[in-house]
């Protein structure tokens, strides 16, 4: 940019002595001249103006992150009991205290706020005596130092914002590319990607806290940021060994704790997890999970059933402690719904399975193809074991019996999953109606249309739900990558009935507009608009609307004195039954969530721990 | 820079031995010689190259190598180059030699260095103190004085107690995590929840 | 030193004395002091006594974080702090190769220029005080005010502005103020007549400060003086010019220069610098309007910033002459090693030890003032 305006080179001074008697004359001009006054009274400082203090309570979380880029040390944090605690929203009940002794109102503090809760006010005076001291130490709140409103200052633009709001992208399969195959999706990141999200956390630990296994997400994305990823892995270990799974598919409560989440987009830590797991080599994890370990024999044995994720972590705990841990899966695999409910485009076997290795390398036992009930009983377990757990997850299918649900084409996804991950074959149709809006519901959807398109060439999946869209449970991401591959999705759809032609072949599913889901009670009652009727075509249908525990293992007598709660197993807080000897953890306690799984099986080893140790004093 | 002035320079500067020549930007040239010979370089810049204002001499400890690299900085008011000459000497026994007779304002940062870093500098006119007339202490400025421990051990700091915490107190809240807490990289919500 | 620390010294007989100016006297602006041995009032030796503002800023710069430091560099010269803030800035900028948005660079002139007339203005008020003339004193503060209203509407700060960050400044210009500052022009430069009338030409402080301090051309330079006072040598140089940063290439603009390099030179550069300062910042109010883009080169989050391993040497004229940072970085969140170039700190120590030789006692203190050189930052 050239200016234009040339200007004039300043007139030099003549400082010669012009000598006039008369020179002080000239002062007679001031007499006329306009005096310089400023009043003597308070002034408004400046529209920009850093002056104190002020906090929003209402928005501030208590991250905490005023007070590490503080470069006076000025800030601490200050709980105040009254205010409300909830970790899995992100919101602590801590604010921050300023000392004025200290503090050179910079407003970096207000600069980095995640939640835009700070800013300066335009007061310009405190002053106290000695006496008084205290009074240089504020719990900032909306009103101002001296409860007097002077208004805000100095408040975060879009210019002065410190953070960085926007997520590293990342690599992953156009939908053309991936809708044929059950390749993963996701590449996860570059070194140089993760470095990058790592530098993005401002280590509230919101994450910490939310998660259902406290996770040490704030230390190990440190790590990842130090570029070093074995430490990431050490701290992941110190909370999760399914790692490689919650890596790619857990329901990271931790991003919506998330602080940078409150503006921007959450860092990505499941992503991060999934590339510290990525970026050490297997050999390497298992040492590094060995390092504290050393092989001792307590001489107690325990029994797991089922070998998903809320039963190794139990036997991943319990035989570091030192007991013998045998489990008992009923199907060929070990790994439980995350084995058999997740398609390997989400989570790849094999990745799943270098969890389960370096469980089972540390001395856990498991017994595939072992179905209690059937080849063992309950009570030979009750009796050769120290401590039983029963973490059997939720495998039976949700039926909504409508009319004509017992067709034979028409299916319940859990078992549809598990067909297609044990390669089983069965009988594909041309299209598919899907019931549900859930995960579950997205997963045999995208299964089936990647099978459509690998044997028919062509795409015919409609997926019908009672929410609207956005209301769905099923991840936004799943249900964004789902439109992309082709699937149809129809929401505020209650399903009616199957029909059927004359031949008893299935033709359709035939669904109603739904009004509204919920009654006044806030209890489920969907009600239609029986008008707005629509016939989806489709020669299957598949439910996907939940699933329940099939507790017939147990046997009559043991089911009778075990306590119930509406039809799921009674607990107490520490997972154990009204049986001493019987835990019971994960999906079939909590309902369907790996890593609340993971968490149910740390605490159910720490609660028998605790009992063995008991026993032994 | 004019292409002639950089030719006249480059030429001149093949006269010192070992000399490594890097251009950060058109305007700044980074000279890295042995220590031996940068009062010769020195005194061709000042003497037949245009390099008469002695901008600055900064120190670095390089406490790892166990070195003080000293950075002479050279501005040509006719070349408009700035040319950075930088040497390492040992941090033991740190002695240097004083380049005070070819850019006399040497003598201000070779005080300066001395005491800040402990570095001396052999025929520099004044090696008194001038900051620190009252400090007794290793010099300062050392990578292995701690700062940070020496403020925490010879000042108090003002306490606080107001009302408002007081009654925070008696709720079961009050303080849970000092800037000093954070300042030692210890995460206060570890003992949380 | 202070005053317990003091110890009775024998001297043997002698007819030379010693003479403490300072560290407390209106003849220097901020704690420093001035040992002088006289002879009669003849000074035969002259030691500088600084550190009674020492507060290790290059030390504490090593711990803490490389935004952090934004808020500690303007506390080193209190006078004119803004270039201490930007010069900061370029040296990051230039380790961690980021570019500084067009605007960004005009607002960063707008307030160099700026915080130059206030600098001066406080200059020459104080140095009207060493000659016994208070008046000036109150209207350079006074006026100096003005500017510093604008600092507070620009930055939020009066003095300590922090505004400018590496890659670029915090805020944008707020609604009207480029007339307010156009306005605080047009009163300034109305004002430059009545200082002259009452300072500049006055023959009470000319015939004083004339022939006071002299320093030759070959001197400057041997002596590393810069800013106004080599100009007032005669020597056109200004790093403005010379090694050109931000957009000053594009701006019009002279260098004043004066010949006779003794402090009633030295005083005048500076009241030509102000006008040229003027012109700069109308300049700015002219163009900036239609200058538009971001303000700021995002950086990562600061706590978790790493600049990549590295050195630079950023350079600025302020208005006591030329200031560097010579910033190091180990690929940290920190700084390595930052290390500070300040003017005053040559003017003050060993410029001023030579003049101060063979002056009188009465002429020191404009000795002192005319070199504009700032406690705050010989102490660092």
């Amino acid at each position: 940019m050239k200016i234009s305006l040339k200007s004039k080179k300043a007139p030099a001074i003549n400082h010669s002595d012009s000598g006039s008697l008369l020179n002080p004359l000239k002062n007679l001009q001031f007499l006329v001249r306009k005096p310089i006054t400023e009043p003597l009274q308070p002034r408004l400082a400046s529209l920009n103006y850093r002056g104190f203090h002020l906090n929003d309570w209402q928005a501030c979380v208590g991250c905490a992150s005023c007070q590490k880029i503080c470069d006076n040390a000025a800030i601490s944090m200050v709980e105040i009991p009254s205010l409300p605690n909830d970790p899995v929203k992100g919101i602590r009940n801590h604010r921050p205290a300023i000392d004025y002794g200290r503090c050179c109102w910079c407003a970096l503090c207000v600069d980095i706020c995640p939640s835009s809760s700070l800013s300066l006010s335009r007061e310009y005076v405190h002053t106290c005596d000695q006496q008084h001291i205290d009074s240089y130490f504020i719990l900032p709140d909306p009103n101002g130092m001296h409860q007097q409103h002077f208004g805000k200052g100095w408040q975060k633009t879009e210019h002065s914002d410190l953070l960085s709001l926007t997520r590293t992208a990342m690599a992953e399969l156009e939908p053309e590319k991936r809708v044929d195959n059950f390749d993963e999706i996701v590449d996860g990141f570059t070194p140089e990607q993760a470095v990058l999200e790592a530098s993005r956390c401002v280590q509230c630990g919101m994450c910490h806290d939310s998660c259902p296994t406290h996770m040490h997400a704030p230390e190990y994305i440190r790590a990842i940021w130090n570029g070093d990823a074995e430490e990431a892995v050490r701290q992941i270990y110190r909370s999760n060994p399914f790692a490689h799974t919650c890596g790619r598919v857990c329901t990271r409560r931790c991003e919506t704790a998330c602080s940078i989440g409150i503006r921007g987009e959450p860092i990505a830590i499941r992503w991060l997890k999934r590339y510290a797991m990525d970026a050490v080599s297997h050999e390497r994890i298992k040492e590094i999970v060995n390092e504290n370990f050393t092989a001792k024999s307590s001489g107690k044995k325990i029994a797991i059933i089922g070998a998903g994720p809320a039963g190794l972590t139990a036997a991943f705990d319990l035989v570091r402690s030192g007991h013998k841990v045998e489990v008992f899966e009923a199907l060929a695999h070990a790994g439980g719904m995350t084995r058999f409910g997740i398609p390997d485009y989400r989570l790849p076997f094999d990745s799943l399975q270098q969890d389960i290795d370096i469980i089972t390398s540390l001395g856990v036992k498991i017994h595939t193809h072992c179905r209690i009930g059937k080849n063992k009983r309950m009570s030979t377990l009750q009796k050769n074991y120290d401590a039983v757990i029963l973490a059997i997850g939720l495998q039976q299918g949700r039926q909504t019996r409508i009319k004509n649900s017992e067709h034979r084409h028409v299916y319940r996804a859990v078992d549809l999953l598990q067909k297609i991950s044990l390669g089983e074959k069965f009988d594909l149709s041309h299209s598919v109606a899907v019931i549900g809006g859930g995960n579950v519901a997205m997963d045999i959807a995208r299964s089936l249309a990647r099978m459509q398109k690998q044997q028919y060439g062509k795409i015919q999946i409609t997926l019908t739900a009672l929410e609207q869209q956005q209301h769905f449970m099923a991840d936004p991401e799943e249900i964004k990558e789902a439109l992309e591959e082709g699937i149809i999705i129809k929401d505020s759809c209650g399903p009616q009935s199957c029909e059927i032609d004359s031949n008893g072949k299935l033709i359709g599913l035939k669904t109603w507009k739904v009004t509204s889901i919920f009654d006044e009670n806030n209890r489920f009652a969907p009600q239609y608009d029986e008008q707005d009727e629509v016939v989806h075509n489709c020669e299957a249908v598949v439910e996907a609307i939940g699933q329940y525990s099939d507790t017939s293992l147990l046997g009559t007598e043991l089911t009778e004195k075990l306590e119930w709660n509406r039809g799921r197993l009674q607990v107490d807080e520490n997972g154990r039954t009204s049986e001493s000897w019987l835990w019971s953890a994960g999906d079939c306690v909590n309902g369907p969530d790996v890593v609340h799984a993971v968490a149910d099986g740390h605490k159910v080893a720490a609660s028998i721990e605790q009992q063995l140790q008991l026993k032994t004093k | 820079m004019s292409i002639a002035h950089s030719q006249n320079l480059n030429v001149l500067l093949q006269e010192i031995e070992g000399i490594q020549l890097t251009f950060h930007n058109p305007r700044r040239l980074r000279a890295d010689i042995a220590a031996e010979a940068l009062p010769a370089l020195l005194a061709l810049l000042r003497g037949r190259a245009s390099y008469v204002h002695l901008s600055a001499i900064s120190c670095v400890d390089w406490i790892d190598d166990n070195q003080f690299e000293l950075v002479y900085h050279l501005w040509s008011y006719e070349t408009s180059v700035l040319i950075s000459a930088h040497i390492r000497v040992p941090r033991d026994p740190g002695i240097y030699l004083s380049v005070f007779d070819i850019y006399t304002p040497a003598a201000f940062f070779e005080r300066d260095i001395h005491e800040m870093f402990g570095l001396y500098f052999e025929g520099s006119p004044d090696m008194s103190k001038f900051i620190l007339t009252e400090w007794n202490g290793p010099p300062p400025m050392r990578k292995d004085f701690d700062s940070e421990k020496w403020v925490m051990e010879t000042f108090s700091w003002q306490q606080y107690h107001p009302d408002w915490l007081q009654e925070l107190e008696q709720q079961g809240g009050g303080i849970v995590s000092t800037p000093e807490s954070i300042r030692a990289g210890n995460r206060p919500m570890e003992n949380k929840s | 030193m202070r005053p317990e620390n003091y110890q009775a010294v024998n001297h043997p007989p002698s007819h030379e004395f010693e003479l403490n100016f300072g560290p407390n006297h209106p003849g220097i602006e901020g704690n420093f002091a001035l040992k002088v041995k006289l002879q009669g009032d003849i000074v035969v030796e002259a030691r500088t006594d600084a550190g009674y503002l020492h507060r290790g800023f290059e030390k504490l710069m090593e711990d803490r974080l490389w935004i952090q430091n934004i808020a500690l560099v303007p506390r080193i010269c209190v006078p004119d702090p803004v270039p201490m803030e930007v010069c900061y800035s370029l040296a990051v900028e230039d380790l961690a190769n980021i570019e500084v948005p067009e605007r960004a660079q005009w607002i960063r002139v707008l307030q160099l220029e700026l915080s130059r007339i206030a600098a001066h203005l406080f200059f020459f008020g104080g140095h009207a005080a060493t000659t016994g003339m208070y008046t000036p004193m109150y209207w350079g503060v006074a006026d100096r005010d003005l500017l510093l209203d604008l600092f507070e509407e620009l930055t939020g700060g009066r003095i300590y502005s922090i505004y400018n960050l590496p890659g670029g400044v915090r805020q944008d210009v707020p609604e009207g103020f480029l007339q307010r500052v156009s306005d605080t022009l047009d009163y300034i430069d109305g004002r430059l007549k009545d200082y002259d009338n009452l300072f500049f030409t006055n023959q009470i402080f000319v015939k004083r400060a004339r022939g006071v301090g002299t320093i030759n051309q070959q001197q400057a330079l041997d002596w590393s003086v810069t800013g106004p006072n080599l100009r007032a040598c005669g020597l056109e140089f200004d790093v403005r010019r010379d090694d050109p940063y931000l957009i000053y290439p594009q701006l019009d603009f002279d260098i004043p220069t004066e010949q006779a390099g003794d402090a009633l030179a030295r005083t005048l550069v500076r009241r030509l610098e102000m006008v040229e300062s003027i012109r700069i910042i109308r300049q700015v109010i002219k163009a900036l309007p239609d200058i538009k883009g971001p303000l700021r080169t995002p950086i990562p989050n600061p706590l978790a910033w790493r600049v990549p391993a590295g050195e630079s040497y950023a350079r600025v004229e302020s208005s006591k002459g030329e200031v560097a940072y010579y910033v190091v970085s180990n690929g940290g969140e920190k700084p390595y090693r930052v290390h500070i170039r300040g003017p005053s700190a040559m003017h003050a120590v060993q410029v001023l030890e030579k003049l101060a030789v063979g002056s009188r006692l009465e002429d020191i203190a404009q000795t002192i003032f005319s070199l504009d050189a700032c406690p705050p930052e010989v102490d660092r």
